[in-house]
């Protein structure tokens, strides 16, 4: 009962920053106006402490019980202040979240940053009843606390509203601060259980052929000057301190035709688990991967690349409103993600309005 | 304890050095009440926190719950067998150090080591309720510092932060909690009485007069150095010779023994008969715990202020009548006059009651006292023959008189003729009473010594003194000291000035012994004297100082609680620009490369290229100095100034300065 309370007094206060405090950008440092403080439970009992002292005082005359009894008093006051300095100042940036498979753990990195030239301390991050951190940030150094949620359904997750707090120091105060940003993680659908074999007799009616040279990994040769450093093979300097540059040919396979329509039999977030096996395996096989969906057409393709265009589009697949329904974008408060979508090349994997 | 560990280079888990800090918190904090609790108290408060490490340690079995419980009430009815009670500060302190003991041994988690820590600070309190002196009130800041560091470093989530970091911040978080401090105890209303009972403390010493006295019991004086009172003087203090402090009279006398009357006179007096002449002496006296509820005063108080219980008695005595004894100091301030006359009229019965001998008791002293009223004398005559009386013959005024039998009065004046002033002020009130003249013994003391360094009177328990009052028609009370006549540089040098061949005293009149003990009284008497007699007077001369004069009780607690709200939060709003401003001038390096940032905009309008995030200052100035050929110099110079100011660990405000100077001046003239 009290929980409820105390739970729904939160939920208002939460809403009611959120209305003065607007979206947040991906990058923001704190300021005052942003930071709220009260006491913490043990900071209640010690102030309980100091009345009990006060009265005591009271009561004997006992000016140096007095005396102590101000100077705790002062001291939570000058805590509260270091308490609300721990946070001021400091920056907050959604780092990023990687895409992960329903069913996993959808790991969000944000960082918090320090300008100043003193150390921050305990700097806590709070989702829900998830927690990172404590963190101590050092004078002009950068700390990522990471947040991981599980993931059940694809499409997008994200913190729509979480919390950077600190107790620092003596744990007599709770300083925090709500972010609202747009932090989101691409879930892509759990994929089916192996077995099912790719289906065979690609090609028919697929747009395009690979193109040439730029898909399947033939072998290395030495970097030289002016060489895209995305195909450096990074791993390779790694081990032997050689910069070498990673060869693509056409591709050995013949690529996978990959349509909504070879499962007639499943239903539709089966199909789309199926789907992306599939994509897992021909993937894995090296062979490209053609995608057909109702209404959306991804021309076959190689790499990690494209097998992320491919698994993003199974994982915003929308067969109707349900999905919709789903996708966070179809709550309040998220406005940035229309526009990023716009300029995305991903556009293309969006169903159409 | 940690120390030690740290020099043997142990590396403690963390749950060892919570536990660690807690426990010597938890010690620290108790020591200044062992004295006052029962030895087993402290044992097993040892005990508890050795078990508990033993638990940390060598995995020794948490005493299970329902043992725990046992053992919880079992302390708890202890401490109530022991003390009789829970209310006052020496049972509530054993309880608490029992309980913290208790707490500490089921202590799991950071959460209960809090609660530990958190009663750390009440236990200090607790010991400041009792204990008031300046090396405890020092022992007490140090623990709070320390306490503070604990609290820090166990309220964190992880590991210790450095003991250098946690030290400094717990030093500046009371340093800056500290003018809070001085303002609320300044302002805050202080209550005269309490709000609830105060059980009298069983421990405090009754070192003080007593309400009797029996020469010639006691064969060899005390010099007790301890302090009874301090004076100090508004202006000039009287003459040593004028210096009796009052105490209570004693009328009662069954041949050996003097004593108080019982009922009757005592009380308070109503009608004021007393006429003052000359100067007044105005004086504030900060009396030392005795266990009496009576006060002393210069012979004769006129006026007096502290406490609201104050009263005159009947017999000229000062005293609070709220019954019992006095548990602690009392400050008080008064006003008297050396020169007065207490023409008081006697009734017929208090005629007789203070001429009363015992029947059997000193007859050889009555045959004496007869011999001097055969021609019908005035009182002043009776009074001067017995002074002669005790001048012409070979009294002695000495310290250790030899035991009196039976008749102690009649051995004193004709076998022995040795005594102190118990001895001789009971003789001569016997003379006197055996004359026919009402009379009295007054208890107090006589003289003082000046403390030079703190310009206050020392009046100790060695002054203590005795003296009698008589009774005259035309005059009323008159003190005549019977000590004056024997040994009158007992009366003008003090008590010193006879005893100076004692060996005792004599330690003490080493010079640099003697200084240090008056330099070390005069430290305890500033502190006792404004911080631990801070109190409802204070309070009010610090307002009427402040130009709020003539307020009632009501009105004064409602003026300082104003005062108290407005100056703190002006306080508090200073403190916060304050701490903000210290956050922004730690950024002051910052406030360089702002500077620089400036200058590089500047450059900019003359085609130089901003610096990219990847050029340093020095590779961008020579970068700019290419460009600008002309500027080259001066170019290269704020370079060195942005980097002096920015990295150079000593940089300070001057070199931050030097740098905006050279960069307002900085001109680029046209090519």
């Amino acid at each position: 009962m009290q929980l409820g309370v105390a739970r729904s007094l939160e939920r208002w206060a939460a809403t009611w920053a959120r209305r003065r405090q607007g979206a947040d950008a991906h990058a923001i440092a704190l300021k005052r106006r942003r930071i709220y403080i009260l006491p913490t439970r043990f900071g209640v009992v010690f102030s309980t402490m100091v009345f009990a002292m006060l009265l005591g005082s009271l009561n004997y005359a006992a000016s140096l019980g007095f005396a102590l009894t101000f100077l705790l008093a002062g001291l939570c006051f000058v805590v509260m202040h270091h308490c609300h300095n721990n946070l001021l100042g400091a920056t907050i940036k959604f780092v990023g979240a990687a895409p992960v498979f329903a069913g996993e753990r959808a790991e969000f990195k944000v960082a918090v940053g320090n300008d100043a030239a003193a150390a921050r301390f305990e700097i806590e991050l709070k989702y829900r009843e998830h927690t990172a951190g404590p963190v101590d940030v050092a004078d002009g150094a950068t700390e990522v606390l990471r947040i991981g949620l599980p993931t059940e359904h694809r499409g997008w997750v994200a913190l729509d509203r979480f919390r950077v707090e600190t107790r620092y120091p003596a744990r007599l105060f709770r300083a925090w601060t709500w972010v609202h940003m747009d932090t989101r993680c691409l879930v892509y659908p759990r994929p089916a259980d192996p077995g099912r074999p790719l289906p065979d007799g690609a090609g028919g009616g697929v747009g395009g052929r690979p193109h040439p040279g730029d898909d399947d990994f033939a072998g290395l040769r030495s970097a030289a000057p002016g060489d895209p450093p995305q195909r450096i093979a990074w791993k390779a300097y790694a081990r032997n301190d050689l910069l070498l540059l990673k060869e693509f040919a056409s591709g050995t396979g013949e690529p996978c035709l990959l349509a909504w329509d070879l499962l007639p039999e499943l239903g539709v977030e089966q199909r789309l688990s199926q789907l992306v096996r599939w994509c897992l395996d021909a993937d894995a096989a090296g062979r490209g991967i053609a995608l057909r969906l109702p209404g959306q057409d991804i021309p076959p393709g190689l790499g990690p690349k494209h097998l992320a265009v491919c698994l993003e589009a199974l994982a915003l697949f929308d067969a109707g409103m349900d999905a919709r329904a789903r996708a966070p974008q179809a709550r309040a408060g998220m406005p940035a993600v229309g526009q990023r979508r716009e300029q995305s090349p991903r556009a293309l994997a969006e169903p159409p309005r | 304890m940690t120390a030690a560990l740290a020099m043997r280079r142990v590396d403690l888990s963390l749950e060892s050095k919570r536990l660690l800090w807690t426990a010597a918190i938890v010690v620290g904090t108790s020591l200044p009440h062992w004295p006052t609790l029962a030895a087993w108290m402290p044992v097993l408060l040892l005990t508890a926190i050795g078990w508990r490490f033993g638990i940390e340690l060598y995995r020794w079995p948490t005493p299970p719950r329902p043992v725990r419980l046992a053992l919880a009430v079992g302390a708890f009815c202890a401490v109530l067998l022991q003390y009789r009670t829970l209310n006052g500060v020496e049972a509530g302190s054993a309880l608490l150090v029992v309980m913290v003991a208790l707490k500490f041994l089921e202590s799991r988690d950071q959460r209960d080591q809090l609660v530990l820590i958190m009663i750390a600070y009440f236990l200090m309190f607790a010991s400041l309720l009792s204990e008031r002196g300046p090396l405890v009130a020092a022992y007490v800041v140090l623990l709070v510092w320390l306490t503070t560091v604990a609290l820090i470093q166990i309220g964190r989530r992880g590991e210790f932060l450095s003991y250098r970091t946690t030290g400094a911040l717990s030093g500046r978080l009371l340093l800056h909690a500290l003018p809070l401090m001085a303002v609320l105890f300044m302002l805050f209303p202080r209550l005269p009485g309490p709000l609830w009972a105060i059980p009298g403390s069983t421990s405090s010493g009754a070192s003080g007069l007593n309400d009797t006295m029996s020469p010639g019991d006691i064969t060899n004086l005390g010099l007790s150095d301890e302090v009874a009172f301090r004076v100090e003087f508004d202006g000039q203090p009287p003459r040593a010779n004028d210096l009796y402090w009052r105490g209570p009279s004693l009328t009662h006398f069954n041949g050996r023994t003097w004593s108080m009357l019982q009922g009757g006179r005592r009380g308070e007096r109503v009608a004021d008969t007393i006429e003052y002449r000359g100067e007044s002496t105005s004086y504030r006296v900060m009396l030392e715990p005795d266990g009496r509820n009576w006060l002393f005063a210069l012979d004769m108080p006129a006026r007096w202020t502290g406490d609201n219980s104050l009263r005159m008695g009947s017999d000229y005595q000062l005293g609070t009548f709220f019954g019992g004894p006095r548990p602690r100091r009392l400050d008080y301030r008064v006003t008297s006059y050396v020169d007065y006359s207490a023409r008081e009229p006697l009734t017929e019965r208090e005629r007789e009651m203070f001429s009363a001998l015992p029947a059997e008791s000193s007859p050889r002293a009555r045959a004496l006292a007869s011999t001097w009223v055969t021609d019908e004398p005035s009182g002043a005559e009776i009074i001067e023959r017995a002074m002669a009386y005790l001048r012409s013959q070979p009294f002695q005024y000495t310290l250790t008189p030899p035991a009196l039998g039976a008749q102690p009065v009649d051995e004193f004046l004709f076998d022995t003729r040795e005594g102190f002033c118990e001895h001789y002020a009971s003789a001569l009130t016997v003379l006197l009473r055996a004359a026919g003249l009402p009379a009295r013994i007054v208890m107090g003391y006589q003289g003082g010594e000046l403390n030079g360094i703190g310009g206050y009177y020392i009046v100790r328990q060695s002054d203590a003194h005795a003296w009698t009052e008589v009774w005259l028609v035309d005059e009323g009370w008159v003190r005549v000291d019977a000590v004056a006549a024997v040994a009158p540089e007992r009366v003008a040098l003090g008590f010193d000035g006879v005893a100076a061949g004692d060996a005792a005293a004599a330690a003490l009149r080493i010079a640099w012994g003697r200084q240090a003990a008056f330099v070390w009284d005069a430290i305890e008497t500033r502190w006792q004297g404004w911080i631990i007699g801070y109190g409802p007077e204070l309070q009010r001369a610090l307002l009427e100082s402040l130009g709020f004069d003539n307020l009632r009780r009501a009105q004064r607690s409602a003026v300082l609680l104003g005062l108290a709200v407005t100056t703190t939060v002006a306080l508090l709003l200073g403190l916060s620009l304050y701490l903000s401003w210290r956050r922004r001038r730690r950024t002051a390096i910052d406030a360089a490369a702002l500077c620089f940032a400036s200058f590089v905009r500047q450059l900019q309008r003359h085609e130089v290229q901003a610096r990219a995030p990847s050029e340093g200052p020095c590779a961008y100035a020579e970068r700019a100095a290419g460009a600008l050929p002309h500027a080259a110099a001066r170019i290269r110079g704020v370079v060195e100034l942005y980097l002096r100011a920015r990295y150079e660990p000593d940089a300070d405000g001057a070199a931050l300065a030097a740098l905006a100077a050279e960069i307002a001046a900085f001109r680029v003239a046209r090519a």
